[in-house]
C-alpha cells in the first residue's frame, strides 16, 4: 500500500505549509489599513459602540492572540464572517467556489482541446503553416491580457452582434436556477433536466470560457509541443520506428509518454487560475471566489481574504494529489 | 440624508425564487436562445425587476445608509405623515412631493396622514398630537397602536445611532417627551419650540415599527431587535421581505392586507448589478424594468431607445468637494475661493455630465424654499484664482491631494479635469482612488485635504439643510467648517417656527458660507429615472429613492 | 523546466584574446539565428521599439499624456487624434506611447529586484543544502518559505501587498518582486546544487577560498544562464500583472498613463460603443509582452546547447 502511505505523507507535509500560508496571510491582511469596526457600524457609530465591537471581534487583543483564536476557529471549520455580506465566510465560499471551479474547469477543457492537438501536430510537422501557427499562437496567447480579451469579446459578441447574453453572472435573471447538487450550473441543469436553465447557463459560460480557453491554450500547446518533440526524438520512439511499427501506433505511444507533463501543466494552470481568473470574473460579474477575495482586500474585509487563501490552498492540494494519482495511472515506472 | 456605495462581490446564483417569473421564462423558451436575451420580459407581468448598484447592506435605517437600504425601508415601513403628491412640472406622467411653503395650511405644509389619520400641531411648535388609523396590521398581523410609536422613539433613544441625530435635530431630550395618550393617540412634546416637528415626520428615518413583534424577538443582548431589523422587517408598509441575499438580490412581496390596498406590483426583485453599463444594457434589452444610478453617457444613449423612458427631474442631490478647513492651506478663505475660481465648472457639466446637470450655485438644494443663488460668484477665472493665491502668500502654488470614490464613475473624470485646470495656477493635485466600500470612512475621518461628496438633505427645509453641512458640531460637516456667526444663525433658526424669519436668517448664513467657500461647488446632478416605457407612476422624493408601491404597468 | 541548461557557459579562467574572438563568433552566430528565425528578429525589434518609444515619449507625443481637454472628449480615431480621445479628452495616442515609461519601469525594476534577491538566496540555499550545519536548517527553511509564497494565489497576494504598502509605483514593484522571487530562488538553487559538486568548485574549496568567494566567482557565473532566459519572459509577465493590478484599482494612480488603467478607464465606454479608449492600450500591451516573450524564447534557444546545436545544424 505504498500509494496510501504516499498520500498520507503528502498530507502530513501539507499541514505545516497550510499553517505557513495562514500565518503569512494573517499578518499581511492585518496590515491592510482600514478599520472593519468603523465600516461595520457606519459613520454615525459612537466611540463606545465601536470599542464594544472591537472588543467583541477580538481586535483589542495582541496579534499572536488573535492568530491563535483564528487558528482555533479554522480547525473547527469556522472562517469568521464577512462584514460586507454579513454572512459566514464558509457559507459565502461554498456558494462562490463552485462558480469559479465551473468557470476554470470548462476554460481549461477548452484550452486542452485547443492546445493539445495543436501541440501534437506542431511537434510532428517541423515546417509548414500548422507549425507556424502554433509558434505564433503560443506566444500571442501568453501576451494577451485576459481581461482585455474578455472586453473585446464582449464588445463584438454582445454590444455589436448581440449573440451572447449580457456579461452578468452565470444564468439569465428570468430563469430559475436548478437545485444545487454539484454547484455547477450546467451539470445541475442537466441533472434536473431543466433545458431552459441549461441553455441559459451554457450561454453565459461561452464568452468567459472562450477567454480563458484561448489564453490558457498557449502554455498547454507549448508544453505538449516541447515534450512531444523530445519524446519523438527519444530512443524508444526511434527504435519503434525502426522496427517498422505503423506510424499511428508509434504516435500513440509517444503521446502516452508525453501525457504526464501535460497533466502537470494543466494542474499548475488549474491551481493558478483559482485566484488568477479573478479579472475575467470581474469583467463578467461572475460572482466567483477570486472576486470575493479581491473585494475583501480592497475593502479591508479580512475574513474573506483569509478564507479564500485557505480554501484555495486546500483545493490546490486536492488537485495536486489527483495529479499524483494520475501519474500512477499514466506512468508504469511509479508503480513499483 | 447620505448614501454610501457598498459594492460587494456580485451575485453567484439565485435559488428557490422567481416563482412568478418562471412563467415568463417558459413563454420565451420557444425563441432561440441567442434571441431570447434581447426579448422584453412579459409586459403584463406584475413582477418589477430593478437593476441596482448594490443590495441593501442592512434594513435598519438607524444604522445603515448604504444604497438600497432606503428603497427597502420605504417599502417595508410606513410613516405617520407624508407629503402630498403633485404632478412634476417638467415631466408629464411623473409626480413629486409638494414641499413648498404653504402658510395657509396647518404647520405651513402640504402633508397628509399616513399611519396617522389626523394630527394637531401646537402653533408654537412645542407639541404634536397624532390620531392613529385604526385596524392597521403589520406584516406579522399585529395591530398598530400608540405603543408602537412610543417604542419606535424609545429605540432611537436606546441605540444612540442615526436616531440620536434625529432626536437632537428635534430637540427631544427625554423618552418621556413621547406620550401615549390613548390606544390610538400619541403626542410628542418638546421643551423648546421646533419648526421641524411636523416636517420631519415623512422622513425615512422615522418609520414606525411593530413593537409587539420586535419585543418578541429581542433578547437580553439585543434589546432593540437590531439583528432582526437588520435582516427582516416588522412594519406597516405595503411590502414584506421575501429574501435578502446580500451582494445578489433582495425580493419583496406585496402585502394583500395592506391598509391602503394591495400594491400593483406583486413581486419586486431588487437585483445587484455593480456595473452601470450593464444595468443600462439590461434595461435596454428589457431584462429589467428599472436601471438605477446610470452614467450620463448611458442616460443619453437610453433616451433614444424604443421601449425605454428616462424621466429627468430636478432633485435635491448635490455633488461637491470638501475643502478640509483644518488642513493648510485650506484654512485660508482666499485659498478656498481660489480653488473655486480654478474649477472648470462649465466644462465639467458639459463633458462629464453631458449637460444633464445644473451648476451648483449655492450650498443647499435649489428645489427647497429658502435657497438663493444670488451669492454665487465663482465663475471659472484662473487669473482671479492666481491673484487670490498670491494674496494668500502661495503665488508659487502648492501640492495637495484629492480623494475620489472608485465606485462613482463621474468622479474620476471630474478629478482629472480639475487636475489639469489646477496645473494652470501652479497647484499640483494628486489623485487618490478609494474603494467604494471604504470611501465613506475616508469622508467621515475628515483627514483628506480634498474629498468628493455626493449628498442631499432629505428634509426639505432651509434650516435643516444648512445645519447639516455648516453647523460646526454637525456630524456630517465633513469639511470641518466652523464660523461662529453661522452657528448662531443656525441655532436661532432651529428655535423658531416663524418661517419668514427663518428664511431671512438662512439667507444671511448662505451669504457667509458662499463667500467663505468651504466646498468646491460642482453640480446639481438631478435625478434621472430610467425605466421601461410601460412602467407608470414614478414619483420623485427628496430622499432620492423609489418606492415600489408607486408603480403600475400601463396596458 | 529549463534546468541543466547552462553548464556550457564559459568555463572559468579564460584569457581575453580567445574571449574576444568568441564574442565576435557569437555575434555572427546570433545574426545568423535571427536570419533563420525572423520571428526572433521581430521580438528584438518590438522590444527595441517599445524601449525607444518609452525613452523618447516626452518629445514624440503630440499632446500631454495627462492633459485633459474637455472640448474633445471621446472622439473616435481620426485626424487630430489618430487613436481618438478618452472620456476626459486625453489623447489616447500620446498616452499609449507614454505608458512604457511606467509599465516597463515597474516590470524591469520588479523583475530585476526579484531576480537579484531570488538568485542570491537560491544560490546560498543550494550551496549549503545537505551540509550538516545550522545553515542547512536555514536553507530548508528558506525553501519551505518559498513553497508557502508560491502556494499563494498570486493575484490576491499582489493586491494585498499593494493595499498594505499603499498605492504607488514602489508598492507595485515590491509586489512584483515578491511574487516572482521564488521562481528565481528555485531556478538558482537547482543550478547550484548540480554545479557545487563539480571538480573546479571542490578545487577552489581546497585552495582555501571562502564560501562567498566560491559562490561569487565560480558558482553563480556558471549557473546564471537560465536565470537570464527567464528574465525577459518575466518582464513581459510583470507588465501583464501591473496592468491587472491597475484594472482592479490597485495599480498606479490615475491618470498616470499606464496600459492597464487605460483599459480599465475605458471599460464602461466599451458597452456604450466607444471601444477605442480600451482597445488600443490593450494592443500595445499585448505587442509588448509578445516582444519580450520572443526575446525570452530566443535566449532560451541560444542558452540551450542541445537546441543550439540543432539550430546551427539547420543554419548549415
Amino acid at each position: 500500500m505504498s500509494l496510501l502511505r504516499y498520500i498520507g505523507r503528502r498530507i502530513l507535509f501539507v499541514v505545516p505549509q497550510l499553517l505557513g500560508i495562514i500565518l503569512v496571510s494573517f499578518f499581511l491582511v492585518k496590515l491592510i489599513p482600514g478599520d472593519p469596526a468603523v465600516m461595520m457600524l457606519g459613520p454615525t457609530a459612537s466611540q463606545q459602540s465601536l470599542d464594544e465591537l472591537r472588543q467583541k471581534m477580538g481586535f483589542t487583543q495582541s496579534l499572536p492572540r488573535q492568530l491563535l483564536h483564528y487558528l482555533h476557529d479554522v480547525v473547527r471549520g469556522d472562517l469568521g464572517t464577512s462584514w460586507q455580506t454579513t454572512q459566514p465566510v464558509t457559507q459565502d465560499l461554498f456558494q462562490r467556489f463552485p462558480a469559479t471551479l465551473e468557470l476554470i474547469s470548462f476554460g481549461l477543457l477548452l484550452a486542452i482541446a485547443i492546445g493539445f492537438p495543436l501541440g501534437v501536430a506542431a511537434a510532428r510537422l517541423k515546417q509548414g503553416p500548422v507549425r507556424k501557427f502554433a509558434d505564433y499562437y503560443g506566444l500571442l496567447a501568453g501576451a494577451m491580457p485576459d481581461f482585455w480579451l474578455a472586453l473585446v469579446l464582449i464588445y463584438i459578441f454582445y454590444t455589436k452582434l448581440n449573440w451572447s447574453p449580457p456579461p452578468l453572472g452565470r444564468i439569465d435573471m428570468a430563469v430559475v436556477s436548478p437545485p444545487t447538487v454539484t454547484g455547477s450550473m450546467v451539470i445541475d441543469s442537466l441533472l434536473a433536466g431543466d433545458w431552459d436553465a441549461l441553455s441559459s447557463s451554457f450561454g453565459h459560460l461561452v464568452l468567459p470560457v472562450l477567454t480563458l480557453g484561448l489564453i490558457n491554450a498557449g502554455p498547454i500547446l507549448k508544453m505538449t509541443q516541447s515534450t512531444m518533440e523530445r519524446t519523438l526524438a527519444s530512443d524508444f520512439v526511434r527504435y519503434a520506428d525502426m522496427c517498422g511499427l505503423p506510424r499511428r501506433v508509434v504516435l500513440r505511444q509517444a503521446i502516452r509518454a508525453a501525457l504526464p507533463s501535460v497533466v502537470t501543466i494543466v494542474s499548475v494552470l488549474y491551481g493558478f487560475l483559482i485566484g488568477g481568473a479573478v479579472l475575467v470574473e470581474i469583467v463578467f460579474s461572475w460572482g466567483g471566489a477570486g472576486q470575493y477575495a479581491v473585494q475583501g482586500v480592497l475593502n479591508a474585509d479580512i475574513n474573506p481574504v483569509l478564507g479564500f487563501v485557505v480554501f484555495s490552498a486546500i483545493v490546490s492540494l486536492v488537485i495536486y494529489l489527483m495529479v499524483d494519482l494520475l501519474y500512477f495511472a499514466l506512468d508504469p515506472r511509479t508503480r513499483t | 440624508m447620505m448614501r454610501r456605495n457598498a459594492i460587494v462581490g456580485p451575485q453567484v446564483n439565485r435559488r428557490d425564487l422567481l416563482k412568478s417569473s418562471a412563467a415568463v421564462a417558459a413563454a420565451g423558451a420557444v425563441v432561440p436562445t441567442a434571441l431570447r436575451w434581447q426579448q422584453a420580459q412579459a409586459a403584463t407581468s406584475s413582477t418589477l425587476v430593478i437593476a441596482a448598484p448594490a443590495t441593501p447592506q442592512s434594513l435598519d435605517s438607524n444604522f445603515d445608509v448604504s444604497l438600497g437600504t432606503f428603497e427597502a425601508v420605504a417599502a417595508l415601513y410606513d410613516n405617520l405623515l407624508e407629503f402630498n403628491k403633485i404632478p412634476d412640472p417638467k415631466v408629464p406622467g411623473a409626480f413629486r412631493e409638494d414641499i413648498a411653503d404653504h402658510p395657509d395650511k396647518p404647520a405651513g405644509l402640504a402633508v397628509q396622514g399616513k399611519l396617522a389619520e389626523s394630527f394637531e400641531l401646537d402653533p408654537n411648535g412645542k407639541f404634536i398630537r397624532f390620531q392613529l388609523r385604526q385596524g392597521v396590521k403589520s406584516n406579522w398581523g399585529n395591530e398598530l397602536t400608540a405603543d408602537d410609536v412610543k417604542w419606535t422613539w424609545d429605540r432611537k433613544f436606546g441605540l444612540k445611532a442615526i436616531g440620536a441625530f434625529y432626536l437632537s435635530t428635534l430637540g427631544l431630550e427625554h423618552p418621556d417627551g413621547v406620550k401615549v395618550e390613548g390606544k390610538y393617540t400619541v403626542s410628542i412634546n418638546l421643551d423648546n419650540p421646533n419648526p421641524l416637528l411636523a416636517k420631519l415626520q415623512p422622513n425615512l428615518y422615522a418609520p414606525i415599527y411593530d413593537s409587539k413583534k420586535c419585543t418578541e424577538v429581542a433578547t437580553d443582548d439585543d434589546k432593540w431587535a437590531r439583528k432582526f431589523i437588520e435582516n427582516n422587517s416588522a412594519g406597516f408598509g405595503p411590502y414584506r421581505l421575501e429574501q435578502l441575499q446580500r451582494g445578489q438580490q433582495a425580493v419583496f412581496k406585496a402585502r394583500p392586507d395592506y391598509y391602503l390596498g394591495r400594491p400593483a406590483m406583486d413581486t419586486v426583485i431588487f437585483r445587484e448589478v455593480p456595473t452601470s453599463a450593464t444595468r443600462a444594457s439590461l434595461l435596454q434589452g428589457g431584462a429589467v424594468d428599472i436601471a438605477q444610478y446610470l452614467q450620463p453617457l448611458e442616460i443619453i444613449k437610453l433616451r433614444g431607445q424604443p421601449g425605454v423612458t428616462v424621466d429627468s427631474v430636478a432633485a435635491s442631490f448635490m455633488i461637491w468637494l470638501e475643502l478640509n478647513a483644518k488642513t493648510p492651506p485650506f484654512d485660508n478663505v482666499k485659498v478656498r475661493q481660489a480653488m473655486n475660481f480654478a474649477f472648470p465648472q462649465e466644462q465639467v457639466l458639459k463633458t462629464v455630465f453631458q449637460g444633464l446637470a445644473e451648476p451648483l450655485t449655492g450650498c443647499m438644494p435649489n428645489i427647497y424654499a429658502g435657497f438663493t443663488d444670488k451669492f454665487w460668484k465663482y465663475k471659472y477665472d484662473p487669473e482671479m484664482a492666481k491673484a487670490l493665491l498670491k494674496e494668500a502668500g502661495l503665488g508659487a502654488g502648492f501640492k495637495t491631494s484629492l480623494a475620489y470614490n472608485a465606485g462613482d464613475p463621474v468622479q474620476e473624470p471630474i478629478a482629472i479635469l480639475y487636475q489639469t485646470a489646477l496645473r494652470d495656477i501652479g497647484v499640483e493635485l494628486e489623485l487618490k482612488k478609494i474603494p467604494a466600500a471604504t470611501f465613506y470612512n475616508a469622508v467621515s475621518e475628515r483627514k483628506q485635504p480634498i474629498i468628493f461628496y455626493v449628498d442631499s438633505p432629505w428634509c426639505p427645509d432651509v434650516g435643516y439643510s444648512m445645519t447639516l453641512y455648516f453647523n460646526s458640531t454637525s456630524f456630517i460637516n465633513y469639511s470641518n467648517y466652523a464660523n461662529e456667526a453661522v452657528d448662531k444663525l443656525l441655532k436661532d433658526t432651529a428655535r423658531t417656527a416663524d418661517q419668514a424669519a427663518r428664511v431671512e436668517m438662512m439667507t444671511k448664513a448662505q451669504e457667509i458660507v458662499m463667500s467663505e467657500a468651504p466646498w468646491v461647488f460642482i453640480a446639481f446632478p438631478g435625478y434621472h429615472f430610467a425605466h421601461r416605457a410601460n412602467l407608470k407612476g414614478f414619483t420623485y422624493y427628496t430622499s432620492n429613492n423609489i418606492r415600489f408601491q408607486d408603480f403600475a404597468r400601463s396596458t | 523546466m529549463r534546468l541543466g541548461a547552462a553548464t556550457a557557459a564559459a568555463a572559468p579562467g579564460v584569457t581575453s584574446a580567445p574571449a574576444d574572438r568568441r564574442r565576435r563568433g557569437r555575434l555572427r552566430f546570433f545574426l545568423a539565428v535571427l536570419r533563420a528565425r525572423p520571428i526572433f528578429a521581430l521580438g528584438y525589434a518590438i522590444v527595441t521599439l517599445v524601449v525607444i518609444t518609452g525613452a523618447l515619449a516626452p518629445v514624440m507625443v503630440p499632446y500631454g499624456p495627462m492633459v485633459a481637454d474637455p472640448n474633445v472628449y471621446l472622439q473616435p480615431p481620426g485626424a487630430g487624434h489618430i487613436l481618438g480621445t478618452d472620456g476626459t479628452g486625453m489623447d489616447i495616442f500620446s498616452r499609449v506611447l507614454s505608458a512604457p515609461r511606467i509599465d516597463l519601469t515597474i516590470a524591469v525594476l520588479g523583475t530585476l529586484l526579484s531576480a537579484t534577491v531570488g538568485t542570491a538566496i537560491g544560490a546560498l540555499a543550494g550551496y549549503y543544502e545537505g551540509q550538516r550545519t545550522w545553515r542547512t536548517a536555514l536553507s530548508t527553511f528558506v525553501m519551505r518559505a518559498a513553497d508557502v509564497l508560491q502556494a499563494f494565489p498570486v493575484f490576491v497576494f499582489a493586491i494585498a501587498l499593494v493595499a498594505v504598502f499603499g498605492q504607488s509605483v514602489r508598492s507595485i514593484v515590491l509586489a512584483i518582486a515578491f511574487v516572482n522571487a521564488p521562481i528565481y530562488l528555485r531556478l538558482m538553487r537547482s543550478q547550484v546544487l548540480s554545479i557545487r559538486r563539480l571538480r573546479y568548485v571542490e578545487a577552489a574549496y581546497i585552495a582555501g577560498a571562502s564560501d562567498l568567494g566560491i559562490l561569487a566567482r565560480h558558482v553563480i557565473p556558471n549557473a546564471i544562464a537560465p536565470v537570464l532566459a527567464q528574465l525577459s519572459v518575466n518582464v513581459g509577465w510583470s507588465v501583464l500583472l501591473t496592468a491587472g493590478l491597475s484594472f482592479v484599482g490597485a495599480g498606479v494612480v490615475a491618470p498616470t498613463p499606464e496600459w492597464g488603467s487605460m483599459i480599465a478607464m475605458g471599460f464602461q465606454n466599451v458597452v456604450t460603443g466607444q471601444w477605442w479608449p480600451s482597445v488600443f492600450p490593450g494592443i500595445a500591451l499585448g505587442l509588448t509582452v509578445f516582444g519580450f516573450a520572443l526575446v525570452g524564447a530566443s535566449i532560451e534557444v541560444l542558452a540551450d546547447p542541445a537546441r543550439r546545436r540543432v539550430l546551427s545544424g539547420t543554419l548549415g
